[in-house]
């Protein structure tokens, strides 16, 4: 530890070219026995998944997006789509930048799903800007989807444990659900040809590993945890007196994901 | 100065589309697919009003329109088939139908009908069949067996019983084409989450309008056909079409119409994209098109040729052409609510656009062949049955 | 006058019901066979999905899959202000690198202006959506002309990436002067 201290001090430069280049972390790379579980390698995220081989799980899942904490970097849109290979133009996961000015126009953008972070201002906008701000959007796991309702082979479904999931193995691709999801996160893979959307990562989440998207936001602001752990970040926040919202109530589909300082500007 | 509305927040100052809508899923396969369905459903009625309603001018195209149904009947699941992503899964759609599902019905809805259209076809032409296979050599003597059902007994007897079964067959077929047409518009009409769609009047606009594409259909194709292999044309017929079609199109302009205005009317949270695709993006193919050229048009037109009687060679004239003009209505209509629909974002800030390619999967070529298929099998329906009465040499039931 | 008849009065109807009633069997027959054997199991889905989705490949890991090898940048990143930034979202997700225990590709490294886009992507005060008890963000070039810097600098000659504080604090120490907010 202390030699690696020394070694930053006498020449940054190089040990940072050194480590950059790999040759450091290369030499100390160790191989590691074919056959390694999951386990070893990562440490359980979600306590009590792990392991577990039943088709439902006990827990009560809940995701939880805050507003006012997004700063629109986009790393949950990169690393979801190398989670899952999203093909270019879909999106499973994508956030909104919503722009105020003076005279109260409310100017939304999503380029490439802000897949690329948002380093350029908007050029359209005629007056001083007086706020911004950034929104995630992903499933919002209905209680009640109407994706499930229409679909006509039960490809898509929902399992009770409350997650809805594709059968990727028997949509036939007619574009129904895509049509009745509100929120327009479903769309049709264009080389499975078969629909997908976000699962709030079942794989990762049976694995006991968050999502990719909540684990890696630097800000904290997507949250995922389990309602029945009183101790859980997410139960504090549901459960206790804070302004909780939900996307498009009116619709009726009852959605389970839950947004924190959400805005009045936000459909 | 006015109060700052909450409304304001949700207007659109500059175009904005959720991610995912950019693209048209529901082209133009799925504007052909209740297109040829409601061609099907509205030959039928023009059948059934002869056969169960007695209307005895329509005497004349009662056995055409059936095997006119039949021939489009055939393709009607052609569109969906290229539309599907994976059609070789098709068949899950009648293996684990999802009973919440109204696209789910089409497999056994569409089964069921046909069989029932071709059990009265069947069973109208048997005497037909019986004294062609008396005359017929080869593959046609076999052919006609088959469609005699081996049977040559056409004694009063068996035809008191056929008209049974026809009578059977012809009642229950006009509420059976309701449901093949009238599910459609309920795939759309309960869609809450597109503001175009989702009303309770859908099934009935697209079934009055299936009515409607049905009867010009047959108006369109006995003419055409009549003139073509220089038959008389029977005008009383034609007089009775007409008016049979300016009077569902009566209903349906007017539902398509009181649609519109009541969402306009009680202006409701989603009006304000409904409002701006219609004067946008929609305006050229609804305003102009469907409505103004298309549907107030014939629908003078029509009125006048039903309210007044003109000579036989005028009425001839104008009504291929309103006839016409009434099928392109239906297409535009379809078109307007299939795509219209999607072009709105679910972010209800703004519209995508789409134009059809002629040489792409589910592009205006393949729309083309699809269009034509029936009207060729119809032709080859034609050279084994025959459309009209007086070609065969048998008196029918 | 009576004509002879081959067939029956009703022959042919009963034909068709016998057709009808046949195919109706087979077809429900047919469906047994078809079904998927775990079909309505929990519910109207293929039951054995569930097993299929579990089985979806896991590509990104977390910081910890990470720092089991890279133990030098462990320690520099993991006490530092970066300690939530996914390694994955500079170098691309796990399996791309490991696969089965088994180094398989190098991971990419950001060079140049890539490096500098990287970190405006969170720190551009330009957008100001960054809440600043969140995120410290600067503007460019105000922030190299602030800090008397050459303006076509990359901001890894000051700020190594894995911490982009510890030089600062480092050479801060060394000239004696404090960080913003501390007192020691």
């Amino acid at each position: 530890m202390i030699d690696i201290k020394k070694e930053i001090q006498k020449d940054r430069r190089a040990f940072i070219k050194n480590v950059l280049s790999g040759t450091i972390a290369g030499s100390l790379l160790m191989v590691i026995p074919a056959g390694a579980a999951l386990d070893e390698r990562l440490p359980e995220q979600l306590p009590g998944m792990r392991g577990d081989d039943s088709p439902f799980t006990e827990k009560k899942f809940a995701f939880v997006v805050d507003v006012t904490a997004c700063i629109g970097c986009g790393s949950c849109c990169v690393a979801d789509k190398n989670e899952y290979n999203v093909p270019d133009g879909n999106y499973r996961t994508w956030v909104e930048r919503y722009i105020i000015d003076d005279h109260d126009e409310v100017f939304v953008d999503s380029p490439n799903g802000g897949l690329d972070g948002y380093s350029k201002p908007r050029t359209d906008i005629p007056n001083p800007v007086r706020d911004t701000f950034f929104v995630p959007k992903l499933c919002n796991m209905c209680e009640k989807p109407s994706c499930v309702q229409v679909c006509p082979v039960g490809a898509t479904y929902k399992t009770e444990d409350g997650f809805i999931l594709v059968d990727k193995d028997r949509c036939v691709g007619c574009g129904y659900c895509i049509q009745a999801c509100p929120y327009s996160v479903r769309f049709l893979n264009p080389v499975n040809r078969t629909a997908e959307k976000c699962t709030w990562c079942y794989h990762r989440v049976r694995e006991g590993l968050l999502p990719a998207c909540v684990n890696v936001c630097p800000v904290h602001a997507r949250k995922f945890g389990d309602l029945n752990d009183k101790t859980s970040e997410v139960y504090k926040i549901l459960r206790e007196p804070h302004v909780i919202s939900v996307l498009k109530p009116g619709m009726g589909n009852q959605p389970a994901l839950h947004y924190l300082g959400l805005r009045r500007e936000v459909v | 100065m006015s109060v700052a509305a909450h409304g304001d927040a949700a207007v659109a100052a500059a175009n904005f589309i959720f991610p995912n809508d950019l693209h048209v899923h529901w082209s133009l396969m799925i504007v052909l697919y209740p297109y040829i369905t409601g061609l099907v459903a509205g030959a039928f009625i023009v059948s059934s009003l002869y056969h169960v309603f007695h209307i005895k001018a329509l005497k004349p195209v009662a056995r055409f329109s059936l095997l006119f149904a039949l021939a489009f009947l055939i393709c009607a699941t052609w569109p969906l088939l290229n539309h599907l992503g994976r059609p070789e899964r098709a068949l899950s759609m009648m293996l684990t139908p999802n009973p919440t599902s109204a696209m789910a019905g089409f497999g056994y809805i569409y089964s069921a009908y046909f069989i029932v259209l071709l059990l009265e076809i069947i069973f109208i032409f048997r005497p037909t069949v019986v004294a062609l296979r008396k005359k017929a050599t080869g593959f046609m003597k076999i052919l006609y067996g088959v469609l005699s059902i081996g049977s040559d007994n056409v004694s009063p007897k068996a035809l008191k019983l056929d008209h049974k079964i026809i009578a059977f067959l012809a009642a229950i077929g006009i509420p059976m084409a309701c449901v093949l047409h009238g599910y459609v518009g309920f795939i759309f009409g309960g869609i809450k989450a597109n503001p175009l769609w989702a009303t309770p009047l859908m099934p009935l606009i697209f079934l009055l309008s299936a009515c409607v594409s049905g009867i010009a259909g047959i108006i369109v194709t006995y003419i055409l056909i009549m003139k073509f292999s220089g038959k008389e044309i029977d005008v009383e017929c034609v007089q009775t079409l007409i008016k049979f079609l300016w009077g569902f199109f009566i209903l349906d302009f007017v539902f398509e119409m009181l649609e519109l205005f009541s969402h306009f009317y009680m202006a409701t949270h989603h009006w304000h994209t409904l409002e701006a695709l219609y004067s946008g993006p929609l305006f050229n193919t609804f305003w102009v098109a469907q409505v103004g050229i298309f549907s107030v048009i014939p629908f003078f037109l029509l009125m006048f040729m039903s309210l007044i009687r003109f000579k036989d060679s005028i009425l001839l004239f104008f009504a291929p052409i309103v006839s016409f003009m009434i099928l392109m209505q239906v297409l535009l209509m379809r078109w307007n609510v299939v795509v219209g629909g999607q072009l709105m974002s679910k972010s209800e800030r703004g519209a995508t656009t789409f134009h059809p390619m002629w040489f792409e999967k589910e592009g205006i070529f393949v729309a083309i062949v699809i269009m034509v298929a029936p009207v060729v099998i119809l032709w080859i329906i034609g050279k084994i049955l025959p459309f009209w009465m007086d070609d065969e040499g048998v008196e029918a039931a | 006058m009576e004509k002879k008849y081959k067939s029956s009065y009703y022959g042919h109807v009963v034909k068709i019901a016998l057709v009808l009633i046949i195919g109706g069997v087979l077809a429900v027959m047919a469906r047994d066979k078809f079904l998927p054997e775990t079909m309505g199991q929990y519910g109207h889905y293929r039951g054995s999905d569930l097993k299929d989705q579990r089985q979806v490949a896991v590509r990104s890991h977390t910081n910890e899959s990470c720092y089991q090898c890279h133990r030098p940048i462990r320690l520099i990143h993991k006490a530092g202000v970066h300690k939530t930034v996914s390694c994955e979202f500079c170098h691309g997700p796990f399996a791309d690198h490991v696969k089965d225990g088994k180094y398989v590709a190098k991971l990419p490294v950001k060079r140049d202006m890539e490096i500098k886009t990287l970190c405006l992507r969170c720190h551009n005060k330009i957008i100001r959506a960054r809440p600043e008890e969140s995120i410290k963000v600067v503007a460019m070039p105000q922030h190299l002309e602030e800090k008397k810097v050459n303006i076509d600098h990359n901001c890894n000659q000051c700020h190594m990436v894995h911490d982009p504080i510890l030089w600062i604090k480092a050479a801060r120490e060394m000239m004696g002067l404090k960080m913003k907010g501390e007192t020691k």
